[in-house]
């Protein structure tokens, strides 16, 4: 009986070192993104890259984009590159309008002049990722 | 001994029921309103996913700002007005009104007028018990200069982002569904009157009619309420007969692969398809007519 408390006890313990390991903070990492907006842009909104330590391999928004305006989206996480986070945008019908996952190179941000308006979808994913975890910011202008 | 076997399974299982935090105070009071308005049968998950795409009304202030619109107050919904709204069902569309006209104050630069939208949203917020979301002095610092504006802009959209998720994880989404509604609403007011004002700009009245994307969303967020709110339901059906001249108006588009080049680290796309509404004047001045007679029951 003994024995058995010991085990069960051992795999609690596991399980909550597990999750404060696994815990994502994301604000900081967008607090970061905000001021690299480009000068122009407004804030629009900010979105959490959270694959919860891996077990998720993809985390998704989608906004409305509107023709005429000119939307940047910018990753962010504690190193210079994007610790493997790839964003890729989709147009309403799923077709792949861009991937920051180009020509052999992952580049942490997007810019986009929409020509049409219509729900787009904001996809990260993450590719050899360490901590899988980061901040995202959409900003405008016209 | 069986005892303590039986608390200490008792314990693990109490926490691997929630792997990530215990609930809170706020949390256990939020899910216990829910039960009284009864949830609606949709997930919140899935009516999370749609709020989150309705766009920010500042695009449409910043697009009569660009459109070089002259900054109208009378547009706006008077903040005296705030002694009108009496229920929660009120409050919360006013407070998406309100919001909408502080940001047009925004980026007018019109810190004076902000101020008086800004004391409306905070009295409004507090009633809806999410007025720890605005600290208020640091606005008001911030309005006082309009140099501030970005800072202004910034720190405000951030507490309406702030508000939703808030609503949304308390499982108060209705309240946070009439907030966009409202303020959606009253952005689609400011750009008919505009429009109405201006009738030769093709881009206002477009605008109008992009909106039709928007409405199908908003639309869909009040239909999951209807069966438990009678004031929703009232509101839908307005919405509803909105949406159907919305309908008249047809968005073709064409597609086009983009093509792209990289700057500066950044992918600059270049998005070459295009689109086009086809929509008559009368289709524009029966929305505009419809737009007025929402606006004046949702304000009065």
């Amino acid at each position: 009986m003994k024995k058995l408390i010991f085990a069960l006890g051992i795999i609690f313990v596991t399980s909550s070192i597990n999750q404060v390991v696994a815990q994502c903070n994301t604000d900081q990492y967008i607090e970061a993104c905000i001021p690299k907006l480009q000068e122009g842009f407004t804030f629009l909104k900010s979105y959490n890259i959270d694959g919860a330590g891996g077990s998720k391999n993809k985390v998704e928004y989608s906004y409305v984009f509107t023709k005429g305006a000119t939307y940047q989206i910018l990753i962010c996480n504690g190193g210079q590159g994007t610790d493997g986070i790839v964003l890729t945008l989709y147009d309403s019908n799923r077709k792949q309008v861009a991937s920051t996952k180009y020509e052999g190179s992952t580049l942490s941000a997007i810019a986009f002049p929409c020509q049409v308006t219509g729900i787009y979808y904001i996809t990260y994913t993450f590719e050899n990722s360490t901590n899988y975890c980061g901040g995202s910011v959409l900003g405008f202008k016209r | 001994m069986k005892n303590t076997l039986i608390g200490f399974i008792g314990i693990i299982f109490l926490f691997a029921c929630d792997s990530k935090k215990k609930p809170s105070a706020d949390e256990i009071s939020g899910v216990l309103d829910s039960v009284k308005i009864e949830e609606p049968a949709i997930s919140e998950e899935v009516i999370s996913d749609i709020i989150q795409q309705i766009p920010s009304p500042l695009e449409i202030s910043s697009l009569l700002k660009e459109a070089e619109t002259k900054y109208d107050k009378s547009h706006l919904n008077d903040p005296e007005n705030i002694s009108n709204y009496n229920s929660n069902f009120k409050k919360a569309l006013a407070l998406g009104v309100y919001g909408t006209d502080l940001g047009y104050t925004n980026i007018y630069g019109q810190n004076q007028d902000a101020l008086f939208y800004l004391n409306a949203i905070k009295s409004l917020a507090d009633d809806l018990s999410i007025g720890q979301f605005f600290d208020i002095g640091t606005i008001k610092r911030l309005a006082t200069n309009s140099k501030n504006l970005d800072s202004l802009l910034l720190i405000t959209t951030k507490n309406f982002n702030s508000i939703n998720a808030y609503l949304q994880s308390q499982k108060r989404s209705n309240l946070s569904v009439l907030l966009l509604s409202g303020g959606w609403l009253e952005a689609l007011y400011i750009v008919s009157q505009v429009s109405e004002k201006n009738p030769n700009n093709q881009q206002l009245k477009e605008t109008i009619g992009e909106q039709k994307i928007i409405m199908d969303n908003v639309a869909l967020l009040l239909s999951f309420y209807t069966d438990n709110d009678p004031n929703i339901k009232d509101l839908a059906e307005h919405f509803s007969q909105l949406q159907a001249e919305f309908n008249k108006i047809e968005i073709k588009t064409v597609y086009r692969e983009p093509t792209y080049e990289v700057v500066d680290g950044m992918l600059v796309v270049k998005d070459n398809s295009s689109s086009e509404i086809i929509m008559t004047d009368e289709n524009i001045d029966s929305i505009r007519k419809m737009v007025y007679e929402i606006r004046n029951k949702i304000i009065n």
